[in-house]
């Protein structure tokens, strides 16, 4: 259903290990391929995190300051009542797209460190990092979401579940305002 | 808790506990619409507010835009024209100014995390990246610097070219340091704010030296 989703999801991930791994041929400059595989990082996390995760498996995750100024961070999971065999499709290629990767990059993490081309060290850290948050983010509401159901239930009736509320669980309150309104 | 559900509670049993509501926006979105927005209104929406950031720094007011909605766009962008209008001014021109490169990159992202963890050892109430965004985005006044420096440059390299560099230098470096100590040095403890800003100082000082030490092969 979101077949241009899918492809933009993989496009930015492999064109930046290919460039990575295929930069000699394509330019003899280190800085092109530095700021070129950088921005393809970049535009890697950004859609990943803004636009192919809530498409192709209904997840978002997203940090929010409040008026105290305290940091939450949110994760968010939409309750999908039907499966179609073509969302799971899309649903495995997300998620193979976005657990294959960071472990391509730590390959070139170890093998960039006893090869002692210490130059692109900080490129592959970049790139570790920006995979790594946005697979730790999309897992964390995946196992969120999993937990919701019966939260979502138990959310009317108050009167029972109020005094075991405490402040220190907004995240977890908010996906619960959410569960309520993304329920189609 | 089913059996729960259909208990009335009768007027002379005292209730009591904690409704926590959350209070604020409800996330990026005020309703589940833009869970489903097209990829255009998304962008756009991004794209705005990373112009608005750059509007702020320029005129740093107290204002929430740079610390509630932070956003890592900017320091990207500035930090990587900055670092390509940095290379290739070594004296040795035998490699492109690859390490060159990667050093202004690491100086500033390394320079940015030990001054948000300093701050957040000190007891800072900023949160991590609320401090990078903030950081990042001061260092425009010295990105507009670096350009300037490089077009009095192509004119020429004698001494009234270098106090002209020196006078925009000192100027922007000024400029970064005041912008965003006034949004960072609010989060501390009043006794604490020289132990925030001179790091801060320090850390436009050095790409302000780069900056000013550049001299083109």
């Amino acid at each position: 259903r979101h077949p241009l989703a899918t492809f933009f999801h993989l496009f930015f991930r492999v064109s930046a290990i290919i460039t990575y791994l295929f930069c000699d041929w394509f330019s003899n400059s280190f800085v092109a391929c530095f700021v070129t595989i950088l921005l393809l990082l970049s535009f890697d996390f950004w859609s990943v995190k803004n636009v192919t995760g809530r498409l192709l498996v209904g997840l978002r995750w997203w940090n929010q300051i409040d008026e105290d100024g305290k940091s939450h961070w949110v994760f968010e999971a939409k309750r999908v009542s039907t499966t179609a065999a073509s969302t799971e499709a899309e649903a495995r290629i997300f998620w193979l797209g976005l657990i294959i990767c960071p472990v391509i990059w730590t390959v070139f993490f170890f093998s960039t460190l006893f090869s002692l081309k210490l130059k692109w060290l900080a490129l592959v850290i970049a790139g570790i990092s920006l995979q790594t948050a946005n697979l730790y983010g999309y897992i964390h509401c995946k196992l969120g979401g999993q937990k919701n159901i019966s939260r979502i239930t138990s959310k009317f009736f108050v009167t029972a579940d109020v005094p075991k509320r405490q402040t220190g669980r907004i995240s977890e309150d908010r996906i619960e305002e959410h569960g309520k309104t993304c329920i189609r | 808790f089913a059996d729960l559900a259909g208990m009335a509670v009768a007027e002379d049993i005292p209730v009591e506990g904690e409704i926590t509501v959350p209070v604020g926006a409800h996330g990026p979105d005020e309703d589940h619409s833009t869970l489903d927005e097209p990829v255009r209104d998304t962008i756009m929406r991004d794209l705005k507010a990373v112009g608005k950031k750059f509007v702020h720094v320029m005129y740093p007011k107290k204002s929430s835009a740079l610390l509630r909605d932070w956003d890592l766009w900017g320091p990207l962008v500035l930090c990587v024209s900055l670092a390509l209008m940095l290379q290739g001014g070594s004296a040795d021109s035998k490699e492109d100014g690859g390490p060159q490169f990667a050093e202004v990159f690491v100086i500033i992202w390394f320079g940015a995390v030990v001054i948000t963890l300093n701050s957040k050892l000190l007891g800072g109430t900023i949160s991590f990246f609320q401090s990078l965004c903030v950081l990042g985005y001061c260092v425009l006044p010295l990105t507009v610097a670096m350009l300037v420096c490089r077009l009095v440059l192509l004119a020429g390299s004698g001494t009234v070219s270098f106090i002209v560099r020196l006078i925009v230098v000192v100027a922007m470096f000024a400029w970064s340091t005041l912008a965003s100590t006034a949004f960072l040095a609010d989060s501390q403890p009043p006794h604490r704010k020289a132990l925030v800003v001179y790091p801060i100082f320090l850390f436009y000082f050095v790409i302000s030296w780069m900056i000013l030490t550049f001299t083109p092969q």
